[in-house]
């Protein structure tokens, strides 16, 4: 009875697969004692391998969570060299400008925060600055050579704003650069403290890699009734899991790089205002080109 | 009045006058040499020539064949208001009121060592770039404000004489 079992339910584990392939081999001794013709016997034979291999590759699906299981949550393997990560927040368009080098940078100023001691808090920085400029375009080329410099990177670049990415512990410096290229106008900077989030989030992830370990492990002993109920359960965690690890890594990120935003705006764009301020120095309204560059023939 | 009284009397009066004359002359000299009655001292680089009785609101003003023009103001401010003050009030001015965009500021000294600040604008005149630079200096009561400015290009083009002039600059 337990083999025709292995033989009804197909992919239900490794010693299921063994069954199956004990049972062929039964069935093709079986069908040469018996003076079957030679091409049953080949049909059996192909079975017989291609139901070995099955085994095998249930085998290994079955064995590689266990080992997983043994072994403590696992840090996001690090990319191949070259390879531009890790990914920024902002997509793929955050690596418009990300060489090998600040890909190494960025990767180690990402382990690093994962490294951080659970006490540090996590804090993610970001500045907003409008800017009044004489010329936009030499001033985005400015920003852009100020996170390079710094190790960081260009996240995004348009007409008239562009968006880097610094390393945490460049940030103030970072500013300071920038604030020099012209007339702030208006500063927002935020610290977001994501310590709760990033630890529950550990949490939870470590308590999904259990139970999915778990479920794996019951898998392998389950009967089919079950096996299919357990299959959909894993799936679910897996995803879980999947989207945990997902939003882990892009909070590393974002304590690891400070995003810095630089909106420009071109002076002569300006709304020219009226001030009273200035009123007891007649002087004043002398001074500039106008006058400067004013000659009588 | 006889002849002889007359010799006399001419023989008396001609060394007064003498003296009067030669302290006119010196007069004339020292207002030469030192600017013609201005509190400071400046050079003009070759390649730009000075204008005179052009207007009465500078001191000093010097022109290249292209525009570039430097000009001197002195300003009785009374001793009312230090440095950081006029600064401060100028850059509100020039920003606010014209529209002139900061482009940086640097500390400076003048040639005796009285120090000063430069505000670099960046200005549009008639659709093209222009640079006015603004150095300001107070000292004995006085506001020194010089000013420097053109089309971009020439003014990068004048670098060199523009620095060899502000470094001129002497103030009383």
């Amino acid at each position: 009875m337990r083999d025709r079992d292995g033989l009804r339910a197909p992919g239900c584990g490794l010693r299921d697969g063994r069954r199956r392939g004990a049972a062929l081999a039964a069935a093709l001794a079986g069908a040469l004692l018996a003076g079957l013709p030679c091409l049953v016997c080949l049909v059996c034979l192909a079975c017989l391998v291609c139901t070995g291999c099955a085994a095998r590759e249930m085998a290994g699906e079955a064995a590689a969570p266990v080992a997983g299981a043994a072994a403590p949550a696992p840090p996001p393997p690090p990319p191949p060299a070259g390879a531009p990560s890790p990914e920024p927040a902002g997509g793929t368009s955050g690596m418009l400008a990300m060489n090998d080098a600040d890909a190494a940078k960025a990767v180690a100023a990402t382990k690093a925060v994962a490294d951080a001691p659970h006490s540090a808090a996590m804090l993610i920085y970001t500045a907003t600055l409008s800017m009044s400029v004489y010329q936009v375009g030499p001033q985005l080329d400015a920003v852009e050579k100020v996170a390079r410099d710094l190790g960081g990177y260009l996240s995004a670049r348009q007409d008239a704003s562009i968006t880097i990415r610094v390393p945490r512990d460049r940030f103030d410096e970072t500013l300071a650069r920038i604030e020099k290229l012209g007339e702030v106008t208006h500063r927002d900077i935020k610290a977001q403290d994501v310590t709760d989030e990033f630890v529950d989030l550990q949490a939870r992830l470590k308590n999904a890699y259990a139970v999915r370990d778990k479920l794996t492990e019951l898998l392998s002993r389950a009967a089919v009734k079950d096996a299919i109920e357990i299959e959909k359960e894993l799936g679910r965690v897996t995803e879980d899991i999947e989207r945990m690890e997902g939003k882990l890594k892009l909070l590393r990120d974002q304590i690891a790089f400070s995003t810095v935003t630089v909106n420009f705006a071109p002076v002569e764009a300006q709304q020219v205002h009226e001030s009273s301020l200035l009123a007891p120095f007649p002087w004043l309204d002398k001074l500039g080109l106008h006058s400067l560059l004013e000659v009588h023939q | 009045m006889n002849a002889s009284f007359v010799k006399a009397s001419l023989a008396r009066a001609m060394p007064k006058a003498y003296r009067l004359l030669g302290a006119a002359a010196l007069v004339a000299v020292a207002a030469f040499a030192t600017g013609c009655g201005r509190p400071f001292d400046v050079k003009t680089a070759p390649g730009l020539v000075e204008l005179e009785h052009q207007s009465p609101d500078y001191d000093y003003r010097a022109i290249s064949p292209e525009g570039v023009v430097m000009g001197v103001r002195v300003v009785d401010v009374d001793k009312q208001g230090d440095l950081e003050f006029w600064t401060r009030v100028t850059t509100l001015r020039m920003r606010e009121l014209d529209g002139y965009a900061l482009l940086g500021t640097e500390d400076v000294k003048s040639r005796e060592g009285t120090p000063g600040h430069e505000l670099r604008f960046g200005h549009d005149e008639h659709g093209k770039p222009y640079l006015y630079m603004l150095r300001i200096y107070v000292k004995s009561g006085r506001l020194y404000l010089v000013e420097t400015g053109g089309p971009q290009r020439e003014v990068e083009h004048y670098k060199s004489q523009l620095d060899w002039m502000q470094a001129s600059l002497k103030l009383d």
